[in-house]
């Protein structure tokens, strides 16, 4: 099918019919007269390979999409994209699409249905289920984004129930930041002398403009230290590789903040003028040593010291990375290794200053003035995230994603929309995750055939692709320290290959339906209109460009209020001690807190895992283009230490059987030095069971299959690597 | 005229292999088709070890031994020093493929050992290939040795460059900084 559909696309790019048509000699005249033949347009937009939505150029020729192109000006991208910024521009044309709207009809199959049909049946069983039911047993749950428009229409019906998939991810980072610091800072590679990256591969979780200025600070002679179960690609570039026990990275933490205090290289001046809580958090943890850090982490005490002497004497040119995924969802204590960050970071007085962390370059889009209406009131969280007597500290707006299928049971979501999200297959537990069907509707909104809708799905409402649609722009930050700022459009790139529409126009479709007339009053023209008035400049400007930077905004400067420290938290100050936490019992302050699980016997691992360079998480895993490249390179293969392998009889490429209390499976694996002995790696991407995505059908294994469905009590974040898995020799039998 | 060359700082490969993708977007190849590769190798034995990757594709050699085994002259040097492929003439024996020492001659559908052809049609036109274009950590530089004061040219008088299998007489012109 690929190869066909392949060689239709040379027979109609004229452009490409060039290159082995025309005498290879040619001049530049006979190029460009060549050229005039194939018109090529480049349109700027957003990528949308991954969640930092880069700006980039399409190239489209004869109506297709050629290839894709950074856009210098854009912050995340800095003009370079990586693999699956290419490779999903092609996807738009990929076989897994959902290519209209569908309805199941039995347990594995589906029908098409027009557009009027679906918003009529879709619109009628909500209208019934708000009646009978409440409005707060309507749930949105989704991997993040457009929240306007899921709101307007939660806050329409009263439900409190608007969901993301960030507890799999990172929701103890922001849980804690916006307590303790009100806010999230960046790192400035760009001027920063020393750069400490624990648990955090920005060479596998890509942001190509940061990884830019991270080899450029290399060049500069910036030093580079990565702390890592795994010889991680961040670490090809670093000074040095520091392995350490997976699960234990606050023990290490706590090691670097007991030298710092302990020998008096903090900054005493920032701690006494913005910290508060630094007593309490140094009586908890005197005993904590870096000798103590050691023992626990299996770094050497003398490695933990000079680390922590070499950022303090670099600093405030020195910063420990706030980090992402890795260390911020997987543990037990990622709540308190969160803290940890924040503290080590304030020791080092690096909060506000060049090279160290700073605040990102605000700028307030406008937005369309819509009539007020009445709504209801709402409801208590369905998933209990900021709940009293539930998860009284989980971020309610990001909610707790993975525990959906308990809540369908206990009655509490009745209707369930799931937007551009797959958390059969990025969730805990998938077996468990298809009680997601349960509900009463099931909405899945998604671009292709993911194991979600396949399996859950009452109604299949296909997204158009990102190259397909336009949306109303966004503030560029994150990550990446840069005094301007910057924002950025996703404009449509061609017209929609398949009967799809964008989410808004699925939820006029849906809401009229329903009964809600005009709830959105609007065009997305008219929303790109408004978000940029207030900016002085035309929405043509920024159609053209795509991405506009302002000036700069930003100083380093701690952020006060007559002579005082006004960070958005209680204190105005960096607080190491959290109330709330107090409040339900809990320390306030960040202490050493065990691992849940493990490893023990001689084929006993740590389950962990990351992601590999060409690939997302997941939904990238069907991209015949990303998973030619794991072909290649063996991606989809389990790494194992070469010295725990050898031990179990188990060589380079072996079949290994992998097991835990939720799944057995097998899969080949990589022996390695590059690995910790205590875990084994598995790449994020793999283990697709979708039978309607063909490239990515049990292809690898997934993570996700070994571990239940749990919530660490202080951010909700699943603990996805607390877990022990047996590993031995050969298929299952 | 010019005289274009590639240098590779391989240390700063991290092996996205967004290089590989953008050429094949690039020349619309099908997936499994690709004009440039990565080495790894990993060294030593944990806790101390290395993890090295090296971006391979056509050397655009002076000395091609491809050209020498044609045996109907498809393959040539261009006089910019680029080597490529007169698809009308090829007749697809494959000897440039046994005869390259890098391995980097791929069958396309059309029955002809393609490769890199250092984005000939582009270059013309201040271009830069895309594998040069996309690379996160700038890996390559692309460049005219003739011009002084082209980047690769400043560049290679500042570094220390090597060539891979230099044994074999081959004159690549990708050059690689010396670690």
């Amino acid at each position: 099918m690929i190869k066909i559909s392949r060689r239709t696309f040379l027979k109609a790019s004229a452009l490409a019919g060039l290159a082995s048509s025309l005498p290879l000699m040619m001049n530049f005249g006979d190029y460009t007269k060549a050229a005039e033949l194939a018109p090529v347009t480049r349109i700027p937009t957003m990528c949308n390979g991954c969640s930092s939505t880069c700006s980039k150029y399409v190239y489209v020729k004869n109506g297709r999409v050629w290839k894709v192109e950074g856009n210098p000006i854009d912050l995340k991208s800095s003009g370079r994209l990586c693999a699956r910024g290419h490779g999903m521009a092609a996807d738009v044309y990929g076989l897994g699409r959902v290519t209209q709207p569908m309805k199941r009809v039995d347990d594995n199959s589906f029908e098409p249905i027009s557009w009027p049909q679906a918003f009529e049946e879709i619109g009628d069983k909500l209208y019934k289920i708000i009646n009978e039911s409440g409005g707060n047993s309507v749930m949105w749950l989704g991997h993040g984004g457009k929240e306007h428009y899921a709101n307007t229409f939660l806050d329409e019906i009263g439900s409190s129930n608007y969901v993301t998939h960030y507890a799999t991810c990172f929701s103890s980072k922001t849980n804690v930041w916006d307590r303790m610091v009100g806010t999230t800072l960046n790192s400035d590679f760009d001027n920063a002398d020393y750069m400490l990256f624990v648990g955090r591969n920005f060479a596998g979780g890509i942001i190509p403009g940061a990884m830019n200025r991270i080899t450029k600070a290399k060049e500069r002679g910036a030093k580079i230290v990565v702390v890592d179960p795994r010889y991680c690609e961040l670490a090809i570039i670093a000074d040095e590789w520091v392995p350490i026990r997976p699960g234990t990275d606050l023990a290490f933490f706590l090691g670097i903040a007991h030298t710092l205090i302990s020998e008096k290289l903090y900054v005493r001046s920032f701690i006494a003028n913005y910290v508060y809580g630094f007593e309490e958090f140094w009586s908890a943890n005197k005993d904590f040593t870096a000798d103590k850090a050691a023992e626990i982490t299996g770094i050497p005490a003398d490695k933990i010291r000079e680390i922590a002497r070499d950022m303090a004497l670099n600093a405030p040119k020195a910063f420990l990375d706030s980090g992402y995924h890795g260390l911020h969802a997987h543990y037990a204590n990622s709540t308190q290794i969160a803290m940890m960050n924040v503290v080590v970071n304030a020791l080092l007085g690096n909060m506000f200053k060049v090279g160290g962390l700073m605040p990102g370059a605000s700028i307030s889009l406008g937005h369309v003035e819509t009539p007020a209406r009445e709504t209801p009131e709402k409801g208590p969280r369905a998933d209990g995230a900021g709940v009293e007597e539930e998860y009284p500290t989980v971020e309610p707006s990001r909610g707790i994603p993975q525990i959906v299928p308990d809540l369908i049971k206990k009655g509490r979501v009745k209707a369930l929309f799931i937007y551009h999200y797959n958390p059969l297959r990025t969730a805990p537990d998938p077996e468990y995750q298809k009680g997601l069907k349960d509900a009463e509707l099931v909405v899945s909104i998604p671009v292709d055939w993911n194991e979600t809708s396949l399996h859950t799905a009452h109604y299949i409402l296909p997204e158009s692709y990102y190259l397909e649609r336009t949306e109303p722009p966004k503030v560029v930050s994150g990550f990446i320290a840069h005094d301007n700022p910057q924002i950025a459009v996703r404009r449509q790139a061609i017209k929609p290959v398949h009967n799809t529409l964008a989410l808004l126009d699925m939820l006029k479709g849906i809401t009229a339906a329903a009964g809600y007339y005009n709830l959105y009053p609007f065009t997305v023209e008219d929303e790109i209109k408004a978000s940029v008035k207030p900016l002085g400049i035309s929405p043509d400007i920024l159609m053209e460009t795509g991405c506009i930077e302002f000036p700069a905004n930003v100083k380093p400067v701690f952020p006060t209020k007559d002579g005082k420290p006004a960070l958005n938290t209680f204190t105005g100050k960096i607080e190491f001690s959290i109330g709330a936490f107090k409040l339900y019992g809990r320390p306030g302050v960040a202490t050493w807190v065990p691992p849940l699980v493990m490893p023990q016997g001689e084929d006993e691992f740590r389950l962990i895992h990351g992601k590999q360079p060409w690939h997302s998480h997941n939904f990238t895993g069907n991209n015949p283009y990303l998973m030619a490249i794991s072909d290649k390179y063996n991606g989809t293969w389990m790494w194992i230490n070469k010295g725990r392998a050898e031990k179990l009889g188990i060589k380079n490429g072996d079949l290994v059987t992998i097991s835990s209390e939720k799944a057995v499976k097998t899969v080949n694996v990589k022996v390695t030095e590059l690995l910790h002995p205590d875990c084994v790696w598995i790449p994020s991407p793999y283990g697709g069971f979708s039978e309607k995505l063909k490239t990515a059908y049990q292809q690898g294994i997934n993570y996700n299959d070994f571990i239940p469905a749990r919530v660490e009590p202080l951010s909700g974040s699943v603990m996805g690597q607390e877990v022990v898995v047996k590993v031995s020799k050969g298929g299952i039998s | 005229m010019a005289r274009f060359a590639m240098l590779i700082d391989a240390s700063r490969c991290t092996g996205c292999n967004a290089c590989r993708i953008a050429c094949q977007m690039q020349w619309q190849l099908p997936p499994e088709r690709y004009y440039n590769r990565l080495e790894h190798n990993e060294k030593g034995t944990y806790p101390n070890t290395k993890w090295e990757i090296t971006p391979i594709q056509c050397m655009h050699c002076d000395n091609p031994p491809c050209r020498d085994v044609c045996p109907t002259g498809a393959t040539y040097k261009r006089t910019d020093g680029l080597v490529l492929i007169d698809s009308e003439k090829c007749i697809g024996c494959k000897y440039c493929m046994v005869a390259c020492p890098y391995g980097v001659r791929q069958i396309n559908y059309d029955g002809i050992p393609e490769k890199c052809r250092f984005c000939a049609e582009y270059i013309i036109e201040g271009k830069m290939p895309p594998c040069v274009s996309t690379c996160m950590n700038e890996v390559r530089i692309f460049g005219d040795l003739d011009d002084p004061e082209s980047k690769i040219s400043k560049v290679m008088a500042k570094k220390a460059v090597y060539q891979l299998l230099p044994e074999k007489g081959t004159r690549p012109r990708i050059f690689y900084v010396r670690k």
